[in-house]
Order: C-alpha cells, then sequence, then structure tokens
C-alpha cells in the first residue's frame, strides 16, 4: 500500500516536472471595453493557439478606453497587463510610467501602421504602445432625406434645411473634444513646447472669430446641444443630422435604414468667410502595463491583438476603423460610410496634444454658450485659456 | 501625567519580578501566580515585535522622506525590453507607517496595563488575599467591565476602517500626493503647509472655488431641509385628514418611488430633465415652451431643480415621520382643548405643531447634516454640473462632498482633496456637536429613566 | 343644518382627495416611467414618444439569462450574500454599541460618543483607498468579504438612533433584573433587546438595504472583478456611455427587480422606520 502511494507520488511529481519544462503557465490580464469583450476573448484564444510554447490563462477586465487611465492609476499592480487606452491619455499614462516602451519589433510595428496612429501612440520620439484602432475621431452624420449633399457643405447650410424640415442639428457643445474644432479650423493651436509644458492660443483673434461662430450656432432655433442627442434626440425623428463618432454608426444606421449618410465635418462662416473645421484625431492604443509579471509575453499578445488579421476581424464584427495599412486599404473599409467620412475629415484633423486642465472649463465654456444669448466670449475665452496653460 | 508616575511608583515599589515586567511582559503577573494572564501579555509582546520587524520597520524607516528611490528603467538585452526595477511607494510607506505607529501605540499601552496587573498581582501576593484566577477575570467582562466586552469589537473596526484611513488621509493633505506623483512610477514627499496655503493664498481660482461652493453648500442644505421639513409635514397633515380615506394606499404611493435605489430613480429624473428628455418633450408638445428649458445647464434654474427634484426624494420620508408623530400624540391633549372651547386652528397650533417641533428636532438635525453631505443627489443629477469657467475642476451644483469626490476619482489630485476633506470634516463635525450636545441637554438625557 | 355640514364636509373631501390624487401621480410617474421602460421592445434609452410602441417581457427573460456580458443572477446572489452578513453585523454592533453609552457610565464615556459622531462626518470615500490596500495586505481585495467588513465597519457610527431609543426605556426595569442577580449581560439580551423591536428592525433594515443600492464603495473595492460586483454597481455599468442604447430597457428591468424586495420591505416595516427616525420618542 504504502509502496503503491510512493510509486503514484513520484510518478505524479514526473508527470508535472515533464509539463512544467514543457509549457509556462502564463496568467494575463486584458482589459477592453464592454462591447468588445466577446472579439477580445475570440482573438485572445486565438493568440494561445498560435503559441502553444506557453499555456496561458486569460483574466478579462470590463474596462473601457474612457476610464482606462484612472481604473489604472487607481492601482497598477492589480490593473491589467494588457490594456487599450485612447491616445489623449498617453501623456497621463507615461508620466505615471505605467507603460512599456515598445522594443521588440519596433520596426515592424511602425511599417504596418498608419503614420498618424503612430504618432498618436509616440511621445518624444518613443513608441509607447500598440495601435489598435484609428477611428476615434468624429464627423458629420445626416439624413439624407432630410439633407442633401450640398447642405451638409456648410454649417449654415445644414441649419438652414433643418429648421426648414422642423427638424435638429446635434453638436456636443459642453465637450473640448468637439468645440474644439471651430478653433483648429480657424488656424487656433493647442499643443505642448518642447519642455512639455501646454500651450494653447484659443483666446487670440482668430479664437475669438471662432467663438463667435459657436454662439452664433448656438443661438440657431435648429440647433440641439448635448451628448449623443443624435440618438437620444433622436435621429430620423427631431434631429436630422449631428456630429458624432463611430460607436454611433451601428445604432445611427438602425435608425436611418436607407437614409444613413455620413460625411466630412462642413465649413462654417467665421468673419464672413467659408472655413473648414478641425478635429481631433485619435486612436485606441494597447499598452502593456510596467508593473506586469510577464511583460514579454504580455508584449506579445498585444502585438497580435493589434496585427492585421485582429484588425480586420475587429472592422468585421465591430465595425472600428484600422489603424493597420494593410487593412486600412482594404475594400470593405473604404467602403464603409462611416469610416470614409472620417477618413475624409482625418486631412483637417490634429493629434490631441493636452495634459493641462483642459476638458473641465471647455465645458463651462460650452455651457456658457448654451445658456445665454449674448457672452463676453473675449474673458471667457481667457478664463478658458488660463486654467488650461496652468502649471 | 497621572500614568507615568503611578507606573513609576508602581516600578519601585515592587519586587524583581515587577522589574523585569518592564522587559519581559507578563513575567510578573506569571511569578505571581497569575500564569495564564502573563503568557497572554507574553504573547502579545512577541507578537508586536514580530509584527514591527518583520512587516513594520521596511516602511517606517522610510517615513521621513516617504521613499527616496524611484522605479527605475533597465536594458534587459536577452528580452528586449526596459525591464523596471521597483523602486519605494510612497503612498504604502505612508499607510503601513500609519498602521505600525498604531501597533505601537497599543504596545505601549499594553505594556502599561502589563506593569499595572504585575504591580497589582504582587501587592494581592504580599498581603495574603488570593490573586484573581484569568476565569474570574474574564468574568468581570460580563458585568462590571461589560462595556469593555461590548464596545472592543466595534472599536476595533472602527479604528480599522475609519480612524486608521482618517489619519491617512489627513496626512495626505501634507504631501504632494496628485496625478503627477503618483506611485508606484513616481514618489511623492512632505511639502508641509503647502496646499493649505495654496488654497487660501496661492491660487486665487481655488480659493474662489472654496467658498463658492462652502456658500451654496450651506444654501442648499437649509432649502433642502427646509422645504423637505414644510412640505412633508402639510403632506402628512393632508394625508392624516380626517376626512380623507384609504390613508394607507395614499401613504404607500409616497413610500414606492423613495424605495427605489436613488441610482436608479435619480438617474431617471435626470435623463428627463435633458433637452430630449420626457419632461421638455411633454413642455413643448403643450406648447408651454418653444425651445427645451436648460434644466441641468443653466446655473440657476440647475440649483433649483436640484432642490425640487431632493424634494421629491425627501418629502416621502419626512411625510412618513410626521404620520407616525401624529398618531402618537396623546388624545388626552386634545379632549382638554376641546373642553376649553379651542377651535381645529388653535388646536393645531397649540398642540399639534410644538408636539411635532418637538419629537422631530433632532431628526432634523441629523437631515440637515446628512444634507451637507448629500452626495446622491447631486452627484446623480446634475454631476456638479453645470461646469463653471470661475471654478477650479467644479460647476454650479458642486458641493463640497462632490467636488471631493471629482477631485479624488477623476483628477487623481489626493493632496488638494485631503486638505479640503479636512475643512469640511471641520466645519460639519463643529457644527453638529454643538447642535447635539445641546439637543442632549434639552431632551435630557436621563428624562425618561 | 346637518345636511349644510355634510356637503361642507364632502366639498373638503373631494377637494382633498383631488389634491392627493394629482401629487401621488407626480410621485409615481417615474416609477411607472421606470416599469414601462422595463416592457419596452424598442432598444435605446430616449424614444420621441412616451409609449412603447411594442411591449416585451424579453428585458426581463435576458436579464436572466444573457449572463454573457453582465451577470446579474451572480450579482444579485452576490448582493444577497453581501446584504445578509452585513446586517447581521451590523445590527449587532449597532446595538451593543448604543446599549453601551445608554446604559453603561464609564471614565471617558462622553468624549468617546463625541468622537464616534463625528468621524461618521468624515465623507467615507475618502477613506476608502486606505481600506482598500488595508484590504489588498491581507489578501482580500476584491472579494465579497471585504465589501462584508466595509460596510459594516462603521457599524460602531450609527448609534445615535438607537441609543436615543434605549434611552427611552425604563431604567427600573434594569435594576429590578440586578437586584434579582442578573449581570449587565443578562440584562442587554433579556431586558432590552426584547423591548426594542423597533429600532431593531429598523438597524437591520437599514444596514440591509446599503449593499443594493451603494454603488460608489463597491467600485473601489471590486475595480475590475467583475463577478463580484453587486446589482447596483452592475446596473450602474449597465448605463454607461457603450452600453446605454443596447442595455437601457434591461437596465429598467434590473431595476425594477431590486426595487420589488425593497419597496415590499419598507411597506410593511414603515412603522419602524418612523420608530427609528424619531428616536423612540413613538412607538411604532
Amino acid at each position: 500500500m504504502k509502496k503503491a502511494l510512493s510509486v503514484f507520488l513520484s510518478v505524479l511529481m514526473l508527470l508535472s516536472v515533464c509539463l512544467a519544462a514543457q509549457a509556462d503557465a502564463v496568467t494575463l490580464k486584458v482589459w477592453d471595453g464592454q462591447d468588445d469583450q466577446e472579439i477580445l476573448k475570440e482573438l485572445c484564444e486565438a493568440y494561445a493557439a498560435a503559441h502553444p510554447e506557453n499555456t496561458y490563462t486569460f483574466e478579462y477586465g470590463v474596462v473601457g478606453t474612457a476610464d482606462a487611465s484612472a481604473r489604472y492609476l487607481e492601482d497598477p499592480a492589480a490593473a491589467a497587463d494588457v490594456f487599450v487606452y485612447p491616445d489623449d491619455q498617453l501623456i497621463r499614462l507615461v508620466q505615471a510610467d505605467a507603460l512599456y516602451e515598445v522594443t521588440r519589433n519596433h520596426d515592424e510595428i511602425v511599417a504596418a501602421n498608419s503614420q498618424g496612429s503612430v504618432n498618436a501612440a509616440s511621445w518624444q520620439g518613443t513608441l509607447y504602445g500598440y495601435p489598435e484602432t484609428s477611428d476615434n475621431g468624429y464627423f458629420l452624420f445626416y439624413d439624407k432625406s432630410v439633407l442633401t449633399e450640398e447642405d451638409v457643405k456648410t454649417l449654415d447650410g445644414i441649419l438652414a434645411a433643418a429648421e426648414k424640415a422642423g427638424k435638429k442639428f446635434n453638436f456636443d457643445v459642453a465637450n473640448g473634444w468637439y468645440i474644439a474644432s471651430f478653433f483648429i479650423g480657424n488656424g487656433c493651436e493647442i499643443t505642448l513646447d518642447e519642455n512639455g509644458n501646454q500651450v494653447c492660443d484659443f483666446n487670440n483673434e482668430k479664437g475669438l472669430a471662432a467663438a463667435e461662430a459657436v454662439q452664433a450656432m448656438c443661438n440657431h432655433p435648429a440647433f440641439l446641444p448635448g451628448d449623443q442627442n443624435i440618438l437620444t434626440g433622436t435621429i430620423g425623428e427631431n434631429v436630422c443630422a449631428g456630429v458624432c463618432g463611430t460607436w454611433v454608426a451601428d445604432a445611427v444606421k438602425e435608425r436611418l435604414g436607407d437614409n444613413y449618410a455620413a460625411c466630412k465635418l462642413p465649413t462654417f462662416t467665421c468673419g464672413g468667410e467659408q472655413v473648414q473645421m478641425g478635429s481631433f484625431g485619435g486612436c485606441k492604443i494597447l499598452g502593456v502595463n510596467t508593473q506586469s509579471a510577464n511583460p514579454v509575453e504580455a508584449m506579445q499578445l498585444a502585438e497580435f491583438l493589434t496585427c492585421e488579421a485582429s484588425q480586420l476581424r475587429r472592422f468585421e464584427v465591430r465595425g472600428y476603423g484600422p489603424s493597420n495599412n494593410a487593412v486600412a486599404a482594404g475594400e470593405a473599409v473604404a467602403a464603409d460610410p462611416a469610416l470614409a467620412a472620417l477618413a475624409a475629415q482625418s486631412e483637417y484633423a490634429i493629434t490631441q496634444l493636452i495634459i493641462g486642465d483642459f476638458w473641465t472649463p471647455a465645458t463651462a465654456f460650452g455651457n456658457e454658450l448654451i445658456a445665454n444669448e449674448q457672452n463676453d466670449l473675449q474673458t471667457l475665452l481667457d478664463q478658458w485659456v488660463a486654467q488650461t496653460v496652468a502649471q | 501625567m497621572r500614568l507615568p508616575r503611578e507606573l513609576f511608583r508602581t516600578v519601585r515599589s515592587g519586587n524583581w519580578s515587577v522589574k523585569l515586567s518592564c522587559l519581559i511582559m507578563g513575567f510578573g503577573c506569571m511569578a505571581n501566580g497569575q500564569v495564564g494572564k502573563g503568557l497572554l501579555y507574553l504573547a502579545f509582546q512577541v507578537l508586536s515585535i514580530l509584527f514591527v520587524i518583520c512587516f513594520g520597520w521596511q516602511y517606517i524607516s522610510h517615513f521621513g522622506t516617504l521613499g527616496e528611490n524611484a522605479q527605475k528603467k533597465v536594458w534587459d538585452e536577452a528580452a528586449q525590453i526596459y525591464r523596471r526595477v521597483p523602486g519605494d511607494n510612497s503612498m504604502l510607506i505612508l499607510l503601513f507607517s500609519v498602521l505600525t505607529f498604531a501597533v505601537i501605540l497599543l504596545a505601549v499601552w499594553v505594556w502599561c496595563m502589563n506593569i499595572r496587573s504585575a504591580g497589582r498581582a504582587y501587592r494581592l501576593r504580599r498581603e495574603g488575599k488570593p490573586v484573581p484566577s484569568l476565569r474570574e477575570e474574564a468574568k468581570t467582562l460580563l458585568d462590571g467591565r461589560f462595556h469593555v466586552t461590548l464596545l472592543s469589537a466595534p472599536m476595533v473596526s472602527l479604528v480599522l476602517f475609519t480612524v486608521l484611513p482618517i489619519i491617512f488621509m489627513i496626512l495626505i493633505a501634507f504631501t504632494n500626493f496628485d496625478s503627477n506623483h503618483q506611485p508606484p512610477g513616481n514618489l511623492f514627499t512632505w511639502t508641509g503647509l503647502q496646499n493649505v496655503t495654496d488654497i487660501f493664498l496661492g491660487s486665487e481660482l481655488k480659493t474662489a472655488t472654496f467658498r463658492g461652493i462652502l456658500l451654496w453648500t450651506v444654501v442648499w442644505a437649509v432649502f433642502a431641509t427646509v422645504t423637505n421639513y414644510i412640505f412633508g409635514m402639510l403632506l402628512a397633515l393632508l394625508i392624516n385628514h380626517k376626512y380623507v380615506k384609504l390613508k394607507k394606499m395614499w401613504r404607500t404611493w409616497f413610500i414606492i418611488p423613495i424605495a427605489i435605489p436613488q441610482f436608479v430613480s435619480l438617474l431617471l429624473v435626470s435623463r428627463a430633465l435633458e433637452p430630449t428628455g420626457a419632461i421638455n418633450v411633454l413642455l413643448m408638445e403643450l406648447h408651454l415652451t418653444e425651445t427645451p428649458l436648460p434644466f441641468l445647464t443653466d446655473p440657476l434654474l440647475a440649483r433649483i431643480t436640484v432642490i425640487v427634484i431632493n424634494m421629491w426624494i425627501g418629502i416621502p420620508y419626512t411625510m412618513m415621520t410626521f404620520s407616525g408623530v401624529l398618531m402618537n400624540i396623546p388624545e388626552e391633549l386634545y379632549e382638554s382643548a376641546e373642553i376649553d372651547g379651542a377651535g381645529p386652528v388653535r388646536r393645531f397650533l397649540s398642540i399639534t405643531l410644538p408636539y411635532m417641533i418637538f419629537v422631530t428636532t433632532p431628526a432634523t438635525i441629523t437631515t440637515f447634516v446628512g444634507n451637507i453631505n448629500n452626495f446622491n443627489v447631486i452627484y446623480l443629477l446634475t454631476a456638479g454640473g453645470p461646469a463653471s469657467l470661475d471654478y477650479y475642476q467644479a460647476g454650479k451644483t458642486d458641493l463640497l462632498v462632490t467636488w471631493l469626490y471629482k477631485l479624488t476619482v477623476d483628477q487623481h489630485d489626493y493632496a488638494l482633496a485631503s486638505t479640503i476633506g479636512i475643512f469640511i470634516f471641520m466645519i460639519v463635525s463643529v457644527c453638529s456637536l454643538t447642535v447635539y450636545n445641546r439637543s442632549n441637554a434639552v431632551r435630557k438625557e436621563d428624562m425618561f429613566q | 343644518m346637518k345636511k349644510h355640514i355634510s356637503r361642507r364636509r364632502l366639498r373638503v373631501s373631494i377637494g382633498l382627495h383631488t389634491v392627493l390624487t394629482v401629487l401621488s401621480v407626480l410621485w409615481m410617474l417615474p416609477v411607472f416611467w421606470l416599469v414601462v421602460s422595463s416592457l419596452r421592445k424598442e432598444p435605446g434609452a430616449y424614444t420621441p414618444y412616451l409609449w412603447p410602441k411594442e411591449f416585451t417581457f424579453d428585458n426581463y427573460i435576458r436579464l436572466f439569462t444573457d449572463t454573457t456580458l453582465f451577470n446579474f443572477p451572480r450579482w444579485f446572489m452576490n448582493t444577497l450574500f453581501v446584504a445578509c452578513c452585513s446586517c447581521l453585523i451590523t445590527t449587532i454592533l449597532t446595538l451593543m454599541v448604543a446599549y453601551v453609552y445608554s446604559r453603561l457610565r464609564f471614565k471617558s464615556r462622553r468624549a468617546i460618543m463625541n468622537i464616534t459622531l463625528v468621524l461618521g462626518m468624515f465623507p467615507g470615500f475618502m477613506s476608502m483607498i486606505a481600506i482598500y490596500h488595508f484590504m489588498k495586505a491581507i489578501g482580500l481585495d476584491q472579494t465579497l468579504t471585504a465589501l462584508i467588513l466595509v460596510y459594516s465597519g462603521g457599524a460602531a457610527l450609527n448609534y445615535y438612533i438607537a441609543k436615543g431609543f434605549f434611552d427611552t426605556i425604563p431604567k427600573s426595569l434594569d435594576e429590578a433584573a440586578t437586584l434579582d442577580g442578573a449581570t449587565k449581560n443578562t440584562v442587554f439580551w433579556r431586558i432590552i433587546l426584547p423591548n426594542s423591536k423597533p429600532i431593531v428592525v429598523n438597524t437591520a433594515i437599514n444596514a440591509f438595504i446599503a449593499p443594493w443600492v451603494d454603488f460608489i464603495f463597491v467600485s473601489v473595492i471590486m475595480k475590475d472583478n467583475y463577478n463580484n460586483y453587486t446589482v447596483a454597481k452592475g446596473l450602474y455599468t449597465m448605463v454607461d456611455k457603450a452600453n446605454i442604447y443596447h442595455y437601457y430597457t434591461v437596465f429598467c428591468a434590473g431595476s425594477v427587480v431590486v426595487a420589488i424586495p425593497i419597496v415590499l420591505l419598507f411597506i410593511r416595516l414603515q412603522k419602524y422606520y418612523v420608530a427609528g427616525v424619531t428616536g423612540g420618542a413613538t412607538k411604532g
């Protein structure tokens, strides 16, 4: 009896030694948004299948891009090994030393992805992540039955046609991300200087002219403020056009059916001339946590999750705009109205380089314009810029 | 000063066993017949020393600087990556230093108790009296020292879950712990009174924000309490009117809405108030307004809105309270008043009203304090908005507590938040202590006993 | 004469009932809307019309069966477990503290009372960061145990109302028992507790409801551990920007499911609530 037990135990030990030599058990935690969990699981399993040298166990956490840096900073050690974040959180994360530099296969990754997405994932010449999508921007959705292609070329055209049809045009003025499009369009700057300090000149003459245009839009009867009111307000019924991003594309398409259309942002009247609206163009990036116990495996996974095949799959399933050049050049991507509109707008888009307190005062600025018909715009702009560039 | 002197006298007058208790805890007890108690002391001493050496020392040795070595990068040629060498974690140093200091303080206190009981056991034995055994002493915990038994568990949890975290947060106020000094990637360190001077002298924006929000917090608390009090009382009187049938059913209609979790009901209401929400749709369809009303975006209107919605949440509670009180007013009071020929109005003013006010005063004070820290209503309805350019990271309906929440959770500006937290804490606690102790004096704690 | 009075009475009565009807409609409207939305077939947070075009029970079915993204049944059991445990612990701790402050006289009682009172005024979420790391140090982070400890850890702070109630129980009862040889321990269990049903029930209900409605503490403790979420946190994530369009009606269904037990508790036990608020000045 005793002997049998000892034999059994030694066999067990031998077995475990063999197993340990064959494959290392690696646990990786991955974060992505709620809607992307399914595709994430699918791709992770594909990765595990492609890498039999290790046995992988994945833990999936639901943390979307909007919260990524906030959730990460709460407890970096408990955060995911690989997590997705939007490019505007890059600097904050780098300052917290949260991200591994991309050093393995660096050149291949740079070559495979669009220049814009690589720039967005880099800071001071170092690449800090694996571009996953390049659709983190906004453009115009509209209802073809109300607006013509001619109408959507200018803001005035949209507003006039909307008013005539008794419908609304939605633009989230109380959000720095959207409202900046007027200022960027008119040639204002929001960027960082070589010392990493925030630069913002929204309060100069050009900025004032842009702000006047925003004010005029806010005072128009066909204007509807609010976040995602294009959906909630509802497009197809009360709303005929709105500025938003790819994440609402499916829902808008569902509402509008054959009347679904998207295009680049319109021009707006500024000092008597038509000026093209600018925008922030961004991408989602996969980062590897510096606190990770298995950084090499985490990097391999991140690379796999952003490779050509994965990006294609993500486009097919979720409709996300790829950052990978090969996928972006594909026919299917070009045929997608939302991604085509985004691509058209990208010509006028800039990368977000913001570390100052830009967002909260921007919301405050937008609120003032909605609440009052007349404002001392110069003072408001000065306050906004002062808070943004304050150290 | 009494305790050290007493201990000194005990040690001087005691024999060698008492003196040795200063070094080896419980020795005096064991030498004088209290073996069980002595062993407990000894076990405590061993455990606490082990705790400090094995766990606490690595933290308190860095307490002065909160860590010197930042996380470093080292190139790993084999893996082709910049491996991170972990540095000191300022936050854990601070947190576990607080814990270790608390343990040390506890150990000092137990050490004092150990000398005291050694002295007592020695004295009893010298005088030839029986020395109580551990079992006999434990028995007093159920009677003479019952408060020790009852309070120990709640107090331990209180110290761990409330006191130590509060001390930690207070200490944070004297550091530069913000989003730019976030462990483990970065260190933070002591900055003295920098944050206090920053709020009150350095930054005009922060001073203005603090002043504005404090003022609105007070206005909000007063209005929220008073409106609920008055209208809740009226509603209770209405339902309890003698002509009203089916009182129970009416009461239920008002109770159901407050039984729904606030994060649900307030979220619904807040959505209904948006430009495209149900209320605006309704108003426009009835042609009461041409354009949507900015319920949540106009500063003044938003403030009025939160107070009104708070009535929706709060009135049922006051109604329930007043209904209960109304049913408990002694009938004799009314009967004697009726004999005196008092009319309904007189009866209400001279009996019902004073009685209700008397009974509900303590609850009203609690409500008032609760409203100062009323996180849910503001956060779920407006999230503090509309944001204002006159404020630092805050909006026009932000209360101090919601501003604090934004600063910690959204901005990770812990040092600033802690500083403000201390001020809120001071204001609220001073107010409520004064009021509670005064109302206690009015109610006379022992009146009924 | 008699007829005149009764006519006046009728007028007043109709007036009162009209006002009450209008008010209760105002109060019940959001509730009604919640129930209607939970039965709505069309997705989305808003519809431009108030009345749904089609009704369905699918949202409820989806809530309990579609657990790939949102595991509502599991969250429900989590919450129930946490609520029961923390209810038990909180009630015992609170009553113990209240009894001590009400009946026992000892050195520095007043000071300890005031300190416990004041500690409750510190914004709770501020200390959550510290608590999270304490929990992590003992390996309890992101667990239901940690959540129970968090909800019941501050029990000693809520003694005020129960103490007020205990103060109204005549001291002569204790004294008579003490003369019969009862210790303070027996007095607590045999005299005080049986006489304090309203306040026991009140404390227990409040402790039981807290885990169902809190979404702040649970976020800090659980972070990304979806499996250990409570219903409040879970439902709150359903109305995140990313999910709201597809899950709003499911969220409403979930809210109704959570609200029903609480509503029933409230209706059945409202008299204890009153006793709680007025600290025993009135007894149910």
